[in-house]
Order: C-alpha cells, then sequence, then structure tokens
C-alpha cells in the first residue's frame, strides 16, 4: 500500500471524526464552563496563598502570582488534549472483539487508530480550550490571564502546543496499546494516565513542587503536555531554553510512538479475540 | 412495604456481589485498589506541597484544610461506591437504550440504576478519607468524645446522601440532554477542591453557593469547626443531614420527572 492513499485515507478519517464531534456543541459549551470555574477556584486558592501566607511574598519559586495565574487559564486550556481514557470508540472495539475487523482494513492499525484517537481528541476540544483561555483574557483584573511574556516567548509557545498535542497522542496511543492486553483490565492504564496528569502541571504548576524535584520534573516526559508550552508563554523559561524543552517534547512522543508501534505489532501477532 | 424494603435490599446486594465478583476476574485487579490510592494521595498533595512552599496562612495549617477535605472526599467515595450506577446511567445506559430493559422489570429503577455499576476500588477513597481525618485530628490535638464522633458520621452520611443527589440529579436531567453532562464535574469533583481554601478567605460568592445551592460546606466545614471548636455556632455542625437530605429529595423529584417523560433512545 502506498504512501499516498494512507494520507488519503487518513485525512477523511480526521475529517469524520472532527465532524462528529462537532455535532455535541452542548458539551463543548458545559466543558468550558467546567473548566473556567475550575479555574477561577485555583485563582481564588493562589491569590489566596500568595497574598495571606506565611512567605507567600518571598516564596522565591520563579512565579509571580500574575504569571500563576496565567499559567491556571492556559494550562485548562491545554488540559482536555490529556482526556484522562482511551478514546471510547477504540476501547468498546478493543472490548467486544472488533479489533479483529479493524485488522481487516488495508491500512496499518497503529496509524489508523492514531489518527482516529487524535482527530477524535481535537474534534470538540480546540472550540473549547479557545473558549476556556478567551474567558480568562475577559475575566476581572485580578484574575485575568495576562499577556505573553514576548513576541518571541509566545511563538515558542505556539510551536510547543503544537508539540505538546503530538505528544499527548503518542502517549494515548501508548496507553491504548497497552489495553490491547484485555485480561488485564483497566487498572494498569488508569494508572498511566493519572501519573500523566498529576506530573504535566495541570494540578500544580511544577515550579511550585519542591525545589529538588525540578531537575526530575523538567525531564520526564508529561511536562511536555502543560507545563513547557505555558512556562515558555508566561516567561518562567525564556526563549532561549525554548529549544532544548521543544527537543524534550520531541524526544519524548518518538519514544512513545516507537514503543506503542512496537507493543502492538507485538501483542497483535498473538491477539485473542474477544467475543463474536 | 416492608417486605418489599427487604426484597429490594436483597437485590442490590447480590448486585454488587455479581460486580465484585466479575470485577475480580481480571487478572490486574488490584492494579485499580493501587491506582486509587495514588488518586488519594495525589489529590491533597497539591494542598500539601503548597504549604510546604508557602507556608501557614494565619492560624490555617495543613492539618485544618486536611480535616475538611477528608472528611468532603470521604463522603464523595461513599457516594461514589454505593450509588456508582447513577454516575454511569447518562453515558451508558440511557444512550445505548439499556434502560429500557430496566423498565419492564418489576423492581424499583432506583434500587436497579443504583447497583447497575460498583467498583470495590471506589470504596478505597471513604476509607483514605476517614484516616486522613483522623490524621488530622489527632494533629489538632483533637480528643474524641462520643459525640464529636457522633457529629463526625453524620457529616458523612449527609455528605454522601448530598453527593447521592447529585448523581441522582444528573441522571435525571440526562433525560433532556442525553449529552452534553461535562457540567457533573462541577458538583462532584471540582466541588470538594474548594474546601481547598481556607473558609475565612473564601469569596462570598462562592462560600454562599456551596452552602445554599450545593451545600458543601455544611457537610465538611461547619462539623469540622463544632469538632475543633473553632469559634463557630455549634448548632451549624448538625445540619449535615438535613441539608443532605434536602439536596437528595430535590433530585428525586428531578429524576422522576425525567423518567416520566422518558422517550427511548438507542435502539
Amino acid at each position: 500500500m502506498n504512501f499516498r492513499s494512507t494520507c488519503r485515507a487518513c485525512s477523511s478519517l480526521f475529517r469524520i471524526r472532527m465532524a462528529e464531534g462537532l455535532q455535541y456543541r452542548a458539551s463543548a459549551i458545559s466543558g468550558v464552563f467546567v473548566s473556567v470555574f475550575w479555574g477561577l477556584i485555583e485563582c481564588v486558592l493562589f491569590t489566596v496563598f500568595y497574598t495571606y501566607s506565611d512567605n507567600g511574598a518571598w516564596n522565591n519559586n520563579g512565579l509571580a502570582l500574575s504569571q500563576t495565574i496565567s499559567y491556571v487559564w492556559l494550562a485548562q486550556g491545554l488540559f482536555v488534549l490529556q482526556t484522562m481514557s482511551i478514546d471510547s470508540e477504540i476501547m468498546s472495539k478493543i472490548n467486544n472483539g472488533d479489533v479483529g475487523v479493524e485488522l481487516c482494513r488495508p491500512l496499518n492499525l497503529y496509524t489508523h487508530w492514531f489518527v482516529k484517537s487524535s482527530a477524535g481528541k481535537l474534534g470538540t476540544s480546540w472550540l473549547r480550550s479557545l473558549a476556556t483561555i478567551l474567558t480568562g483574557f475577559l475575566m476581572p483584573a485580578g484574575y485575568a490571564l495576562g499577556a505573553p511574556a514576548s513576541v518571541l516567548g509566545f511563538a515558542c509557545f505556539l510551536l510547543s502546543a503544537v508539540m505538546a498535542f503530538v505528544l499527548c497522542s503518542s502517549f494515548a496511543m501508548f496507553v491504548t496499546a497497552i489495553r490491547l492486553n484485555i485480561t488485564w483490565g483497566d487498572g494498569p492504564t488508569y494508572m498511566l494516565l493519572l501519573f500523566s496528569g498529576i506530573l504535566s502541571g495541570t494540578y500544580l504548576p511544577l515550579r511550585l513542587w519542591p525545589d529538588f524535584m525540578q531537575t526530575f520534573l523538567y525531564l520526564q516526559p508529561f511536562g511536555g503536555f502543560a507545563d513547557i508550552p505555558v512556562q515558555l508563554y508566561v516567561g518562567s523559561l525564556t526563549p532561549s531554553a525554548a529549544l532544548p524543552a521543544i527537543g524534550l517534547q520531541f524526544f519524548w512522543s518518538a519514544v512513545f510512538i516507537a514503543s506503542g508501534r512496537t507493543i502492538m505489532d507485538h501483542k497483535l501477532k498473538s491477539i485473542i479475540v474477544q467475543g463474536g | 412495604m416492608k417486605r418489599r424494603m427487604i426484597a429490594e435490599g436483597k437485590i442490590y446486594y447480590k448486585y454488587l456481589q455479581m460486580h465484585l465478583l466479575s470485577g475480580m476476574e481480571y487478572k490486574g485487579w488490584w492494579l485499580m485498589l493501587i491506582q486509587v490510592l495514588v488518586v488519594v494521595i495525589s489529590d491533597p498533595i497539591a494542598t500539601v506541597l503548597l504549604f510546604s512552599r508557602f507556608g501557614n496562612i494565619g492560624e490555617w495549617t495543613v492539618a485544618h484544610i486536611i480535616l475538611v477535605y477528608a472528611l468532603a472526599v470521604a463522603s464523595f467515595g461513599l457516594a461514589e461506591s454505593l450509588c456508582r450506577g447513577f454516575d454511569y446511567f447518562p453515558w451508558q445506559m440511557l444512550r445505548s437504550g439499556d434502560f429500557d430493559r430496566l423498565l419492564l422489570r418489576p423492581r424499583s429503577l432506583f434500587v436497579q440504576v443504583a447497583a447497575s455499576r460498583f467498583h470495590l476500588h471506589r470504596l478505597v477513597r471513604p476509607v483514605t478519607g476517614i484516616c486522613a481525618a483522623g490524621w488530622a485530628l489527632s494533629e489538632l490535638g483533637v480528643s474524641l468524645t462520643p459525640g464529636k464522633i457522633a457529629i463526625l458520621a453524620m457529616a458523612l452520611a449527609g455528605g454522601c446522601i448530598m453527593y447521592c443527589g447529585v448523581f441522582v440529579l444528573t441522571s435525571g436531567l440526562a433525560f433532556f440532554t442525553i449529552k452534553g453532562l461535562d457540567w457533573i464535574y462541577l458538583l462532584t469533583n471540582a466541588s470538594y477542591q474548594i474546601t481547598r481554601c481556607p473558609e475565612p478567605y473564601m469569596p462570598r460568592a462562592l462560600k454562599s453557593m456551596f452552602s445554599f445551592v450545593l451545600p458543601m460546606l455544611f457537610i465538611s466545614f461547619y462539623p469540622a469547626a463544632t469538632v475543633c471548636g473553632w469559634g463557630y455556632p455549634q448548632w451549624l455542625g448538625y445540619l449535615s443531614l438535613p441539608a443532605g437530605a434536602a439536596f437528595l429529595c430535590f433530585s428525586l423529584l428531578v429524576w422522576r420527572f425525567g423518567v416520566r417523560h422518558y422517550k427511548s433512545t438507542g435502539s
């Protein structure tokens, strides 16, 4: 099978899933509601800590309050990329044995699912993240998302955000490949998704974690989901540090794609189709 | 009436047993327990890390926050364990049309839906929540008398009822919306995040929303304040049960209205 027809198939898959996602506008709107509300709670919490706590003024972490608030909004915007579960359509295919049907298609299963799940992720979420970030701009002064630190920083942010999407998709596929081993159930996949969520910085900006963990937090793969792009935006990572940071995102994407493919190929050799 | 209640109770128990056994067929089922343990540890870790970075807020220490937070999380976990079916209902049962089948059975709808799912690992959350509350109480130097234990137990029960109400409410509304229920996270996972903020510093709008719309403060903060004596009126601590029950009653009305207006979806 040649490269061109694969590309054509992928682009139509992408279009179908996007259109499907856009049908549920109510879902996207209520999603924005949740993100904004969550963002507000976080803003209140950080404001309380920065203003009233014992060492709020000199906590020496490289993030000022206004930067932290921008961080919260952008992280909420990027959060939707990290789905906390495997694409539901693929999941049900694994569970009810439709993997067998999928294998009959003249398309590499990994590529097929990669496109499908990443398109599914993008389908509703680009609207949701844009709306969340816009609302962040419109918030009253103390709680508003600030302007980017510099023009160059903003460009790096955009580049890094695109890379974050690739990284999230490849990680989701890595988890899906593990889930193909149906006898293990959901436990391992949930745990992986959970760890990735915590370490991505959307729970708490990674800069606010203890100092001795900073090197680890920078090098681990999940910071690339949200922390690296957002830090480039708020300026706690300077544009000169952008290249290695984006390189790190690229490196981890490659690792996840390679290992996801290997696990999947290995698993498909001995797959037992469940159900009928 | 009484006999019927017992019969429904038995069915509920049978359902739970069935789910438990089917879940344990998976080789990795025990990993779920570790997974929830990780959730439970990681949830408050953001707060703990914040305190370690910023220090105390006035007289508010980690233990104060953890106590209020643990009460909220434990009651959420209890409701999640007992009423899990309602949580899944809009997504799975309603959209697939499986709900039609339940309507045909001569049994209580409530029990059938509530018990349509059960995960053992959900119980980890209330258990760790209660342990964390115990740790916080000992850290604060509060000695437990039977009266105080009763207040805390009532807070848990009231919270559990309130969160069951949240699940029932969303299921009831799902009859009209079918999809697009992401806002439910406002009332579940987002709602107990609010307890991370010390009450005296909470903006008034949030405070009134979480005491009168969703009686969140009544099931976590006020009981804790009464038990530890933080200078709030004593009687506020006893309101957890009535507040939770009121919320559940309201949700049941919505649910019944929804069932009456149900038109089948799916095949």
